[in-house]
């Protein structure tokens, strides 16, 4: 019998061996997901919904409204993405250089300047697949998968038994979780958690270094010198080793060089990659796809033709200087992840929300279009947390529009 | 000395860490607004030996402020087996990211993992709602 295996985009970890029952175009069960996944393939709602003002619209008011807002902003802020396809990305790019618009998307303030260094090979990558097949000791570093990505362990970094690694994790894998709190995936390293204090990443970055070449590692909160000698003894002798950052890592690091010269002293002695723990699953996507129009990952600014970078056209900034007079925000909710310091700027400018579900930004917003869920209810291609570029088609017809459909209509009615 | 036995509320500073809970994300995309996410994100987890000293019960709401902003949470044992006396824990929500600076430093990013707050028994207020 013929399968039918579907993507979740539910994380960035974009399963591809997912089976549905459906009826009617709807999903009533879903197989081999994790509890997040399942929940995100069932989210959808009868129907589509649009609204200006808080009151029910029909679809053409609320894209002319919307375009209307973006005609009359100086300079509007087109934010959000991570959870759109990258047939979306192109669309949205070409709206912003349209209306010299700032735009940004979430890896702004969290592992942008990361997936940027990928890009630009300042760091060894590879794929997870080579994680399952070959990886021998793995590195959760300020990442908690059980709980981000909750197939990770066991579809890739460290249950399964990989090409060359029959003998599984019993045998042929060491998982090792550093962290300030013990997650539920520093549970599953057991002996090999190294519990450090908040912030202390780069001394331990450091001291770990030290160790590696056989100097006393030393830290200010005096993490006791034999356990770093052992870790570092472990990763000595990794034949393919794997670093998980996670944003606990990157918000402790005032930037990137410590994790830099991480990677250059473990791949002095051994072998070792890094691939980001990429929430939203087509975040690193947005960071390509923005690279290959601009040459920058986020944070851009269009002035007729030519693009501004810098963290002053990241949402949080131009929030906080009010720099930005309206908001298109697709797929995310910063009244919801952001500092409500910040995100309360968002109520001084027109705002349009496009997204499946209901959020608080959708509830302030001037304009809400109740779009289609990317990869349940419309198709495309993203880039999964380790480049890999994985398409998927629709799982169940609906009447919501895909938010590519959406921006393609607010250009037109322009 | 207990310091704060001579006040007539007892308060204590903690640093708060925020972490991601799989069964909150769950909650959250079946419904924003609903009772399970609130239930699963408006939580602080504290030493037991924190919660004493605020004489709050496990599930008792609490108080918890700075600069930034006020907000109304549960508080629960932290479960961990070693002592952590003056650090809680939140799952990262709206209810944490009230409490958040909004210094950047001119960086983009906010210093969402750096959350310094006092802690007082709310004496039995409610949970804050999540809108604005
Ligand atoms: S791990 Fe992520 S991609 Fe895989 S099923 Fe769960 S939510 Fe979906």
């Amino acid at each position: 019998m013929e399968k039918n295996y579907h993507v979740c985009t539910g994380c960035g970890l974009l399963c591809d061996d997912i089976e549905v029952e459906s009826e009617k175009n709807i999903i009533n069960k879903v197989y081999t997901a994790c509890r997040v996944g399942v929940a995100h393939m069932k989210e959808g709602k009868e129907e589509a919904i649009f609204r200006v003002d808080n009151k029910p619209v029909n679809e053409e008011t609320a894209i002319s409204e919307a375009a209307s807002i973006l005609k009359n902003a100086k300079n509007p802020l087109i934010f959000g993405l991570g959870t759109s396809t990258s047939e979306t990305h192109k669309l949205a790019i070409e709206l912003a250089r349209k209306t010299n618009a700032t735009l940004d998307d979430t890896s702004s303030f969290c592992l942008g300047s990361l997936v940027e260094a990928l890009i630009h090979n300042k760091i060894k990558t590879c794929t997870l697949d080579d994680v399952r097949n070959k990886a021998d000791v793995i590195i959760f570093w300020g990442a908690d998968p059980s709980d981000s990505h909750p197939r990770h362990l066991s579809k890739y970094s460290y249950f399964p038994r990989g090409s060359e690694k029959q003998r599984g994790w019993e045998e042929e894998r060491t998982a090792i979780a550093i962290d300030i709190r013990k997650s539920h995936t520093a549970k599953i390293c057991g002996n090999y958690f190294f519990q450090i204090p908040p912030g202390g990443d780069t001394e331990f970055i450091d001291a770990l270094i030290a160790g590696l070449s056989g100097k006393l590692p030393k830290t200010s909160y005096n993490y006791p010198p034999k356990k770093i000698l052992e870790l570092a003894n472990i990763l000595k002798g990794a034949k393919f080793g794997i670093v998980f950052a996670g944003l606990g890592l990157i918000y402790s690091l005032e930037n990137l060089e410590p994790l830099f010269r991480l990677m250059k002293a473990l791949n002095e002695k051994a072998n070792f990659h890094l691939v980001p723990m990429v929430g939203h699953y087509n975040m690193r996507g947005f960071n390509e796809n923005l690279f290959a129009e601009t040459g920058y990952v986020n944070s851009v600014k269009f002035e007729n033709d030519i693009v501004k970078h810098g963290p002053e056209y990241s949402i949080v900034e131009s929030l906080k200087a009010k720099t930005v007079d309206a908001a298109l925000i697709i797929g995310s909710d910063p009244l919801s992840s952001l500092p409500r310091s910040i995100a309360k700027n968002l109520f001084e400018i027109p705002v349009i929300s496009m997204d499946p579900c209901e959020t608080l930004t959708s509830r302030n917003a001037k304009v809400y279009i109740n779009t289609a869920i990317s990869g349940v209810e419309a198709g495309g291609t993203a880039t999964r947390m380790d480049g890999t570029k994985v398409s998927f088609k629709p799982v169940v017809e609906t009447n919501h529009p895909s938010d590519e459909a959406i921006l393609k209509k607010i250009m037109e009615a322009l | 000395m207990d310091f704060g036995s001579f006040l007539t509320v007892p308060e204590i500073k903690v640093k708060v860490v925020t972490y991601r809970d799989i069964f909150q994300d769950k909650a959250m995309i079946e419904n924003r607004f609903g009772e399970e996410y609130r239930d699963r994100s408006a939580v602080i987890k504290l030493d037991p030996a924190d919660l004493k000293q605020l004489s709050v019960k496990k599930g008792d709401t609490v108080i918890l402020k700075n600069s930034f902003g006020r907000v109304v949470v549960r508080a629960e044992e932290s479960g961990y087996e070693t002592s952590h006396r003056g650090i809680a824990y939140m799952p990262n929500s709206p209810w944490s990211n009230i409490l958040v600076s909004d210094e950047t430093g001119g960086t983009g990013v906010p210093k969402f993992k750096d959350i310094s707050v006092t802690v007082t028994s709310a004496k039995g207020e409610k949970v804050t709602e999540p809108g604005f």
